[in-house]
């Protein structure tokens, strides 16, 4: 933590970035933290309740964020993989940006909870974790914190969804998308999501109605999630976010493991590695075209 | 869709059921390919519609969705084979988005078997009759896709 | 009419029973999802086992059931130049929603004051008027409750016909409204007296101290400096943390914004709809040149603070604000009103510098 303190500091003293973008203690729990002045610096935390993946601040669709200067953010393993998806795909210039890695022993899943990691409070994504200590950063704090507990719950649910008949995953996702108010908070929040004008948003053709019925938002979340296939760093902010608290980040996962089984690709932090989407082998699998 | 519409396939069930059959298709090879099926007078059941497109690369799979929106039982799309792209690589990358967007849709629950995907070339005229009629045989055994077309009708 | 009377638990699923039986919609506070993502939520409910009174605060507000998240105003049909119209009933089935939290109760009658503004809305009057809201006092849930500072309470009966607060083996009811004697009349066998009055003001007392303490009462001065403060320093970077998602106007329950959209259902008709709409994305207010007034987030969310402190005021002299909470709850960015509000208080009664963490350059 003093570390880090020292570090964002420094870097703002030596005017190396103008802002530095981490964690501070909130009203509830922890909360993104935007320190532009060295003294501030002791504010900024970092524990197992830094959930939040700052490199949506990265986006320039945040052009508030934009007249500032240049950032420095924290990065979690998982969050440099969307720095690295935000590097590859151009939105982001790597000598633009200053990423202070944190070496990370796991997050729960909300962040105005308390720090403990139980199999119940550790966020779904920590489970198959690779990447605690991030390496596409500049500079990386801390000692490597023992490996979080492992919450299977959403691949078990997942698995059980598979399991079922089409009709019975159709019921359970229609009764989650009936809740659907369309306020697009999922794609807002998400720093892969950085169009500037969505799909959903188009209305001359109209591909996807704005109205929440359970059509139109089977249409904008079928759309949303394979606009993110290989591209997903599974920081499930969307469904963090999500005001009907339908459960996004099952369609994340699952799109993932798709692409997993498909093309052998996992979404990585090598921003020169080329996405699934975009590329293409000779031999990809074809069994399911006549 | 009109209820005129509903009603006619409604009552069309009750007879052995004619479903609506969208395909989307490439200019180049699957188009030309069902012309030829045409001209050549294979016997087709004339349950699908065709959307001539440049490419496949040109289909997003939101398309599929659309059709089911708009009262499709069943798509088929269908393009070059591997290797005959008229824009060298369009079906490439139409085949990794395709295998991922139906991967997806049977996660949200959609039968697969509405789906058909094929690789149609110019000269065959009579694979592309099969595929109609594969197609529209097994959409005939799945019955009307009520379920997506139904699912604005609940939110009063 | 009979001000007070007693429910035990039995008889207050009894009630739901009946309710059901006799064909009335029942929202409730109701447990839905499936491990690990329950949660509980305003539904309407089809069996008395969905009830979850005493459960945690339902992640949304009851606005839905007023202004539903999409609703049809009007269908057309189109032959050649012809557009025939078809009108939309404003008759509603009668809907009973039981165990609404004081927040959740409050929160229409105070939008109802810009839906009876310059025109009476009909199909949103309609809902109201088929709607009898039992509400429940609430023991107070975190620190981000602060309906005492927004002139409402854990205790306040405002908006319920009827209002049960928890007592030994069941609820001491206040009845409010006609609305409510009609219903207590109807199941007359379901209540009793109540001898519960003293246990209902303990309760209320305890939950209104757990309140209190979160956010002093928002005063009249708040008012006056967002009134003469449209240009201050705080608004230049108050929103850096936001996202602009509009999480925090979903979860609202006085947020009421709408966007009026045609849409197609094939060639030859289609429907008129109301969507909910929120100011907090750059789309709400961006013109067709491209032009934007509000150019980016830190406009946007001072838009949403104004108006729920200074200009639903000033036009119908109440904040537009129940004090839930939701909004600090929901958002992914740690944007917090009750911080806010403290902030402008302290703006407002002092002549120091902003000094809102993390939000100043």
């Amino acid at each position: 933590m003093k570390a880090l303190q020292e570090l964002a500091a420094k870097l703002l003293t030596e005017k190396t970035v103008q802002i530095v973008i981490g964690y501070e203690e909130g009203p509830r729990g922890v909360r993104p933290a935007f320190i532009t002045r060295a003294e501030d610096a002791d504010r900024l935390v970092f524990d197992s309740r830094c959930v939040q993946n700052l490199a949506s601040y990265l986006s320039p669709r945040r052009n508030h964020l934009v007249p500032l200067g240049k950032k420095a953010i924290v990065v979690k393993g998982c969050d440099s993989r969307a720095v690295a998806g935000l590097i590859r795909e151009t939105q982001v210039r790597r000598e633009d940006v200053v990423l202070i890695g944190v070496r990370c022993g796991g997050v729960v899943r909300d962040p105005a909870a308390d720090t403990t990691l139980t199999p119940d409070t550790v966020a779904a994504r920590c489970a198959e974790c690779d990447i605690r200590e991030p390496k596409l950063v500049d500079h990386l704090i801390g000692d490597l914190p023992p490996a979080p507990p492992v919450n299977r719950k959403r691949d078990e649910l997942i698995a059980a969804l598979d399991a079922m008949s089409a009709e019975e995953r159709w019921a359970f996702w229609q009764a989650e998308l009936a809740r659907c108010v369309r306020c697009h908070a999922c794609r807002e929040v998400c720093p892969m999501c950085f169009c500037e004008r969505c799909i959903a948003d188009k209305s001359q053709p109209q591909w996807i109605e704005s109205s929440a019925h359970r059509q139109g938002n089977l249409s904008w979340q079928f759309s949303r999630v394979l606009h993110q296939a290989g591209r997903c760093a599974d920081c499930s902010e969307c469904e963090r976010v999500c005001p009907a608290k339908i459960p996004l980040s099952l369609l994340m996962r699952k799109t993932s493991l798709i692409v997993r089984e498909l093309f052998n690709y996992r979404v990585t932090d090598d921003p020169s590695v080329p996405a699934p989407i975009g590329a293409y082998r000779l031999d990809d699998k074809q069994e399911f075209i006549l | 869709m009109s209820s005129t519409t509903t009603s006619t396939i409604t009552a069309k069930a009750a007879q052995g059921f004619e479903p609506r059959i969208m395909a989307f298709v490439c200019n180049w090879c699957t188009y030309t390919g069902a012309d030829l099926a045409g001209t050549s007078r294979l016997h087709m059941a004339h349950n699908v519609r065709i959307v001539r497109l440049p490419c496949t690369g040109r289909i997003d799979p939101l398309f599929i969705i659309k059709a089911f929106e708009r009262g499709a039982d069943g798509v088929i799309v269908s393009g070059c084979h591997p290797a005959d792209c008229h824009y060298s690589v369009g079906n490439y990358h139409a085949r990794r988005r395709f295998a991922i967007g139906r991967g997806l849709l049977k996660f949200f629950g959609i039968d697969e078997r509405r789906l058909t995907f094929s690789w149609v070339s110019a000269s065959e005229g009579k694979k592309w009759a099969d595929v109609v009629n594969e197609t529209t045989a097994r959409i005939q055994g799945l019955g009307a896709f009520d379920a997506f077309r139904n699912l604005t009708e609940d939110w009063k | 009419m009979r001000t007070t009377t007693y429910l035990s638990q039995t008889n207050l699923r009894g009630l739901a029973e009946d309710l059901l039986t006799a064909g009335t919609r029942v929202v409730a506070p109701a447990k839905i999802g499936r491990a690990p993502y329950q949660q509980v939520d305003y539904q309407r409910i089809a069996k008395v086992e969905e009830l979850a009174m005493d459960g945690a605060l339902p992640s949304r507000p009851l606005k839905q059931f007023f202004m539903p998240p999409t609703e049809i105003l009007l269908r057309w049909k189109q032959k050649k130049s012809d557009v025939e119209i078809e009108e939309i009933s404003t008759q509603f089935p009668a809907t009973v929603i039981l165990g609404a939290r004081p927040c959740d109760a409050a929160a229409p009658g105070i939008v109802d004051c810009v839906m009876n503004w310059d025109y009476r809305d009909e199909l949103y009057f309609g809902r109201r008027d088929a709607t009898t809201i039992i509400g429940l006092a609430c023991g107070g849930f975190d620190k981000s409750c602060f309906c005492t500072a927004v002139g409402l309470g854990p205790d306040a009966t405002a908006g319920s016909d009827l209002f049960l607060t928890p007592v030994d083996g069941g609820y001491h009811v206040d009845v409010l409204t006609e609305k409510g004697e009609s219903l207590v009349q109807a199941h007359a066998a379901r209540f009793s007296d109540s001898t519960g009055m003293d246990a209902a003001k303990r309760f209320h007392a305890d939950a209104r101290k757990k309140v209190e303490s979160n956010l002093n009462p928002v005063p009249p001065a708040v008012r006056q400096w967002l009134e003469s403060n449209f240009e201050h320093t705080l608004w230049e970077s108050i929103a850096l943390r936001c996202h602009g998602c509009g999480a925090c106007a979903s979860v609202c329950p006085t947020c009421h914004c709408f966007d009026i959209v045609d849409e197609a259902r094939g060639v030859d008709r289609g429907e008129r709809r109301r969507n909910w709409d929120t100011c907090q994305t750059s789309r709400f207010t961006v013109h067709g040149s491209g032009h934007n007034p509000r150019a980016n987030q830190n406009t946007r969310f001072r838009q949403r603070v104004t108006h729920k402190f200074a200009i639903y005021p000033k036009k119908f002299e109440k904040i537009l604000c129940s004090g839930c909470g939701r909004c600090a709850r929901a958002c992914p960015g740690g944007m917090d009103l009750p911080e806010l509000l403290a902030e402008i208080e302290r703006l407002a009664t002092s002549a120091e510098a902003p000094q809102l963490r993390g939000e100043r350059s």
